[in-house]
């Protein structure tokens, strides 16, 4: 049997991008397999519960019993990816969980396939934050976002050792179009004729990049 | 032939978890391989009983013919026997084996005798120290800081903390972790010893379906408990071998 991939999208920083990478994300794995089961463990930003209300449950990490309904539910090879849009005030809670309770060598055991997708930042929390997870979590598994709408340069030298995802910036009209909570993705695509739209060559490109994760991810596993 | 060995866990006060730290140790030498029998002195209705039942006896330590139960058989039976002694009966059966003459026999180097004194944070509870520190001459004796909440043990005051702790010379500390309250809670349900738990199995070794996120705090914490075990070479104390062990593989 094949593994299940589980995306973990994070930052110790709100406001970095998390939430629209992860409709980015759910939306290709929900056009490519056709299924797709998401988390929100956001309390004070944008939800992606909101944006993909079909798809997406709810979750919260900071007592017991919700560690207990979430985990036990991505430790679970059925082939159906999961994708967990972490908000940043849970991002210390749930990698000090996921460290003691051995998510990663558990995964590994069950045919999972974690992959942690760090949104980036120039601030101290991010380039605090970073190291801790390259102790946790094996080189190959962890993802660099590059979101240049954050970044707007140089990534720190640190984050820019491993795998690199970038992601291009829409202009400020184009993000309050994609913001607004009826948009999809995938629905634009569909039927917008004019593919030469710079929304349509951006959603595009991210497609083929979250795809080149995917294959580069789907090579490693064993 | 070894020494019998005989590990006595106890407190005179309740509720500060005596039967967890006997139920740790069963697993650490289940574990390591050495052969073990317990005593349950939660007579008539055991705890300990009820997660290791295959090991476990239920016994009246104030009766002279389960006393002779215990002690009559050492050098018959498995090499470790742990008692657990339940609340308020520690230091009267530290005086009934004073009274017997064991204490003598462990004195005399004929016995291997350890004592893990379970301290809750509490003033009465490590009261019991200077009082159990009279029968300790010839055992090994540890107090074991069981942290069952979020207790200092009186660290941020370092005169009482060290008229306690420091004041006992032979006397080694140990530290027992606080385990996550619902995991705790999901193993008392599941009435099988942490090591079962862990390996997500029921009492007969059949699968079960515990919780990931449960197991996985089970087993950090024992193994923070076992390395405390490691630390104090409590197998060297029970003549038992270094091995790899069921849980680290």
């Amino acid at each position: 049997m094949s593994s299940t991939p589980v995306y973990i999208i994070c930052s110790p920083r709100p406001l970095v991008g998390k939430t629209l990478l992860a409709r980015l994300l759910a939306e290709f794995l929900l056009l490519k397999d056709g299924s797709v089961a998401c988390f929100d463990i956001n309390l004070k930003e944008p939800s992606l519960l909101e944006y993909l209300p079909r798809i997406t449950e709810t979750a919260d990490v900071m007592d017991t019993y919700g560690k207990m309904q979430l985990m036990d539910r991505l430790i679970v090879n059925d082939g159906i990816a999961k994708v967990l849009d972490l908000g940043f005030h849970a991002f210390d809670e749930f990698f000090k969980m996921t460290h003691e309770i051995g998510f990663l060598k558990e995964a590994l055991r069950r045919r999972i396939a974690p992959a942690i997708l760090f949104v980036a930042d120039t601030d101290r929390v991010s380039a605090r934050s970073y190291p801790t997870l390259q102790e946790q979590i094996p080189q190959k598994a962890l993802i660099t976002i590059d979101n240049e709408y954050v970044v707007r340069g140089e990534l720190p030298a640190a984050m820019a050792t491993g795998q690199v995802l970038r992601i291009p910036a829409l202009p400020s009209f184009l993000k309050t179009y994609v913001d607004r909570q009826s948009f999809s993705f995938t629905d634009y695509l569909r039927n917008e004729r004019d593919s030469s739209t710079e929304l349509h060559q951006w959603i595009r490109r991210n497609y083929t990049t979250l795809r080149e994760l995917e294959l580069s991810l789907l090579l490693q596993r064993p | 032939m070894a020494k019998p060995v005989v590990i006595v866990v106890g407190a005179d006060k309740g509720g500060v978890g005596k039967t967890t730290v006997s139920r740790t140790l069963l697993d650490y030498f289940s574990a390591n391989n050495v052969p073990t029998r317990a005593f349950d002195t939660e007579s008539p209705r055991g705890t300990l009983k009820r997660f290791h039942s295959d090991i476990t006896e239920i016994v009246d330590m104030t009766t002279t013919s389960d006393q002779m139960k215990i002690f009559d058989t050492l050098s018959a039976g498995p090499s470790v026997t742990v008692i657990d002694v339940r609340a308020g009966l520690l230091s009267p059966a530290l005086a009934s084996l004073r009274d017997i003459g064991f204490l003598d026999a462990a004195k005399a180097g004929q016995i291997t005798f350890a004592v893990f004194h379970i301290l809750g944070p509490s003033i009465a509870s490590l009261d019991e120290i200077a009082e159990t520190a009279n029968f300790m001459q010839g055992a090994k004796y540890y107090l074991v800081k069981n942290f069952i909440n979020d207790t200092q043990f009186f660290q941020w005051d370092q005169a009482t903390y060290n008229s306690y702790f420091h004041r006992i010379k032979d006397a080694t500390d140990l530290v027992i972790p606080k385990l996550n309250e619902m995991a705790y809670e999901q193993v008392e349900v599941s009435s099988v010893p942490f090591l079962k738990f862990v390996a997500n199995k029921g009492k007969d070794d059949e699968a079960a379906n515990y919780s990931f996120v449960l197991r996985g705090y089970v087993r950090h914490w024992l193994a923070n408990v076992w390395s405390e075990f490691d630390r104090i070479k409590l197998t060297d104390l029970v003549g038992g071998k270094s091995t790899t062990r069921g849980g680290e593989k």
